[in-house]
């Protein structure tokens, strides 16, 4: 079966920088892809490249089997972190002109959000802009539907309510790459891509990408000296409510750490984030130039 | 294409402010340069002086509408008139004949007032002498005018178009409230703010004077420090407006916006380009209104004239009160954006709403 | 010493910001505030620096001089550069300056920003910008240290460096209150306060919230139809369906789940908007 899109060992220079190095990505009908990166790992110029917007410098993008064009923008629907609406026109007008622009049918707004078709955009709530831009984005029935950030700042039920909508979209046979920074999000997606400092470093649903990774789990109630002691030891502690969570050090090396400071060390399975940092980390710390 | 223009005109519908632009803007200029922008004077009022002062009063005939007839004067309380800046054109008699003392300061009347005299000259009788003196500004140059009028378009600009964007760009940047929450008091973070766009717009003036002064050979007869009063009060004028902008503004766009429409008519109907005295009534009372108009009045009168404090005191006057109102209100408002934001008061907590927390 | 609010009621015109919210802000700890756009988060925030003067209710804080603050729009002069920066809050704060170019330094060089000492604020990358809200709100010591979605929309690197500045705050004994619309991150606070449209929602440690969660939850791989479909949400490949009753009353079977943090600020959401549509119609 044709991808929808596909990059095969897609390398991007900008002069001296590497900023996408050898990646391997495909996105089919019907399934939810999460591409998750530091600032910086290359996504925005993986999706740019996606879109048609920037040229590899070497490899293959394919999109619908095609070389990307004015045509297969037209397949596509993308909703950009900034949403893409004008925040001084009103939902219909925003919808109006993305019709004049694609052609195909006029979208239409959701049921619940319908008595606000006549209000600015730049007067509504963040959750309700956002389903404005989707009802956008899937006007012309794209299929390949590209959401960056799709759900940032937004609360839960809202974005389950989000969420519906793009699983809907996958369901009716659309592809679905969705960009973020948040492992609330990620979790959501059927697969995830993992990248650092250009390149591919994780590709998996996301229990096979945290694998077995473990992590040391401090229990005390004097935390702060735990924090110090740990700290002076080198060792990066994470604060998750009372306890202190260090990564990719064994528990024994911790107790050691902690010397005479009262406590209790564990051991639990990573979360995504850790292994996530993990990843990012061991790619090599570029990203934090950015 | 078209879906482009449909959208830009429905966002345009509702851009308030550059609709008030595209419709302010041509109004000003056809009044401007319908009624305004004249360098031709209509009426020269004038002083007669002197023994045959009645009788010369008597056959003036237009464009010269006498004010005043004082036999007794002599050449000093005419240079005195002058300079006081009471009247621009004086008629000194004697017996052998006339000079007529012009204010160079003044020069579109005063060029007026030589062009009228030479046509009047052919009618004078005969064995009459006529002098004509220009005081002030003996070669009528026109620099000599403009550079004092640059001086106060200099505070003019800094004051309210350059303050006006430094002050809007800490509400751009949203700091406004991380200011207001800082152990700051609202009186540090106002003349702090406004404090380098003063010393900025005084350095400025200073530049433009001396360089006036040696480049161009204006002359600088008057006291500084009258000067120097002059344009604090006027900067006080200039700043609070700048201030008031961009309390009224959310970004700097618009700040420069509303600032050059304040900016663009003080300069077109203050008598900074085009005399006061060649527009018709009914547009030179707008010219009465506008700050600028007395601060040119004071830059030139001190700085060619040599004007004392006491000739020029309606200026000074006008320029103190509007300044008081103006930056009083602009430090009440400034201070307003920075207090804490005030909620509805309430005499009671209200009762829990249905569907709270279950 | 506790800070925090007590009954805030705050009105702007017709819309009801904070009706009636409670909130405690030990020293030493970090105290999250969840809710969505709009939930009041920024508001009870701003009354707790004094940004706001409450209709009704009481805050405790501490001086001015004693509050490090980060607001949601902006921390930091864009057109200054990092050092810069520093130094206007450095001096606003009345630090002295070896102190503060100490703690400035050692705060830049554990969050990657040592290298970026000249660069204008304005050229960072967003997560850096942030990064250096946080030490700009807490380069003075501060006794409460409020900070406003300090990671909305921020890169999981440099989010792991601002939680390492927030526990460094706490553990130098600050009060810490955070807001944020993010779960898993609010599920690394020591107390919790959820926000729904001005209302307390839930509070208590996650696992005290996720804990009392009233009623069951179910799951499901299709959305049930009829009635219980108003009550269902959409979480990963699954569909979660709630039944209300009383807290832990069905014992985790097959289809039954221990609510997480997540589930019980959904719950408490859905019960919400189901009461209100129950009453005729919404309410704000």
């Amino acid at each position: 079966m044709t991808a929808l899109a596909e990059t095969v060992g897609v390398l991007r220079r900008f002069g001296p920088l590497v900023a996408v190095d050898d990646v391997h990505l495909r996105v089919d009908g019907g399934e939810v892809v999460g591409l998750l990166g530091a600032n910086g790992a290359g996504k925005t110029t993986l999706i740019r490249i996606l879109l048609g917007l920037l040229p590899p410098t070497d490899g293959l993008v394919r999109l619908f089997g095609l070389e990307p064009s004015r045509e297969t923008r037209r397949r596509i629907g993308y909703v950009p972190q900034g949403l893409g609406l004008y925040d001084d026109l009103t939902p219909d007008e925003n919808l109006a002109f993305a019709h004049a622009v694609f052609g195909g049918e006029r979208g239409t707004l959701p049921q619940a959000i319908r008595p606000l078709a006549g209000v600015l955009v730049g007067r509504l709530s963040l959750g309700v802009q956002r389903r404005v831009a989707f009802a956008q984005a899937l006007a012309h029935r794209p299929e390949l539907l590209v959401l960056d950030e799709p759900t940032s700042g937004v609360d839960p039920l809202a974005r389950a309510r989000l969420w519906e909508t793009i699983r809907e979209t996958a369901d009716d046979g659309a592809g679905v790459l969705v960009t973020t920074h948040h492992m609330d999000e990620a979790e959501e997606c059927d697969r995830l891509v993992v990248m650092a400092d250009g390149r591919v470093v994780a590709d998996g649903t996301v229990a096979e990408i945290v694998g077995d990774t473990r992590v040391a789990v401090v229990r005390t109630d004097e935390w702060e000296r735990a924090f110090a002691a740990l700290e002076t030891a080198g060792m990066s502690a994470a604060l998750v409510g009372r306890t202190l969570r260090v990564p990719r050090v064994a528990p024994a090396a911790v107790e050691g750490a902690l010397g005479d400071v009262p406590a209790r060390v564990d051991e639990a399975a990573a979360t995504l984030e850790e292994r996530f940092l993990e990843l990012t980390l061991s790619g090599g710390r570029g990203g934090a130039a950015a | 294409m078209w879906a482009m223009i449909v959208k830009e005109f429905r966002q345009l519908r509702r851009d308030r402010r550059t609709l008030a632009m595209m419709i302010v803007l041509p109004i000003l200029m056809l009044v401007v340069f319908g009624y305004a922008a004249s360098f031709d004077v209509m009426t020269i009022p004038v002083r007669v002086m002197g023994p045959a002062a009645e009788r010369l009063a008597a056959a003036l005939p237009a464009p010269f509408e006498v004010e005043e007839v004082d036999a007794a004067a002599g050449r000093e309380q005419a240079e005195m008139a002058l300079r006081d800046g009471e009247v621009p054109v004086v008629f000194l008699t004697s017996a052998s004949g006339a000079t007529v003392l012009l204010d160079g300061s003044q020069l579109f009347i005063a060029t007026s007032t030589k062009g009228a005299l030479s046509t009047l000259a052919g009618r004078a009788p005969a064995g009459l002498t006529v002098d004509v003196e220009v005081l002030f500004n003996p070669d009528l140059e026109t620099s000599a005018i403009m550079v004092p009028g640059l001086a106060a378009m200099i505070l003019l600009f800094v004051g309210t178009v350059i303050t006006s964007l430094g002050v809007v760009r800490e509400r751009q940047a949203g700091t406004l409230e991380q200011l207001a929450v800082m152990p700051l008091r609202p009186t540090d973070v106002f003349l702090g703010k406004i404090a380098p766009y003063f010393v900025v717009a005084a350095v400025d003036m200073v530049v433009v004077i001396v360089a006036g002064t040696w480049l161009f050979d204006v002359p600088f007869r008057g006291s500084v420090s009258i000067l120097a009063i002059g344009a604090l009060l006027f900067l006080f004028v200039t700043l609070g407006i700048g201030v008031l902008i961009s309390s009224v503004s959310e970004n700097q766009g618009q700040a420069i916006q509303l600032a050059l429409m304040t900016l663009l008519p003080q300069v077109m109907l203050s008598g900074l380009i085009f005399p006061l005295s060649s527009m018709p009534a009914g547009v030179r009372w707008i010219g009465y209104v506008l700050p600028l108009t007395y601060f040119v009045e004071i830059a030139r009168g001190v700085m060619l004239r040599g004007a004392p404090i006491t000739a020029l005191w309606q200026s000074y006057a006008y320029l103190a009160i509007i300044g008081a109102v103006v930056f009083g209100l602009a430090t009440l408002r400034f201070r307003r954006s920075l207090a804490p934001a005030r909620a509805r008061r309430h005499r009671a907590p209200e009762p829990e709403l249905e569907g709270s927390a279950p | 010493m506790t800070w925090g609010v007590r009954g805030l009621m705050v009105r702007f015109g017709e819309h009801l910001a904070l009706a009636g919210v409670s909130l405690d802000a030990p020293a030493g700890r970090v105290t999250g505030v969840v809710g969505g756009d709009g939930a009041g988060k920024t508001t009870l925030l701003r009354c707790l620096v004094g940004a706001v003067a409450p209709g009704w209710g009481e805050v405790r804080r501490p001086e001015s001089r004693r509050i490090g603050y980060l607001s949601s729009t902006s921390g930091t002069y864009p057109d200054l550069s990092v050092e810069e920066n520093l130094a206007f809050a450095a001096t606003a704060y009345g630090v002295p300056p070896v102190e503060a170019r100490a703690r400035a330094a050692e705060y830049l060089e554990r969050t990657g920003l040592a290298s970026a000492r000249d660069r204008l604020t304005g050229h960072l990358s967003g997560g850096m910008r942030q990064k250096l809200g946080v030490i700009r709100a807490m380069v003075h010591r501060p006794e409460l240290l409020v900070l406003d979605e300090p990671t909305t929309g921020i890169d999981p690197v440099s989010r792991a460096d601002l939680w390492w500045l927030i526990a460094r705050a706490a553990a130098e004994g600050a009060a810490v209150v955070l807001a944020t619309a993010y779960l898993d991150e609010a599920e690394r606070a020591s107390w919790l306060l959820a926000l729904d449209e001005g209302h307390a929602l839930a509070e208590g440690t996650p696992d005290e919230i996720a804990a009392a969660v009233p009623g069951t939850i179910r799951t499901s791989t299709e959305r049930p139809s009829g009635d219980a479909s108003r009550r269902s949400w959409r979480r990963g490949a699954r569909w979660r369906t709630w039944t209300p009753g009383a807290a832990g009353s069905v014992a985790p079977q097959a289809d039954v789940v221990r609510p997480d943090l997540h589930d019980a600020v959904t719950v408490a959401a859905l019960a919400r908007e189901l009461a209100v549509t129950a009453a005729g119609g919404g309410a704000a």
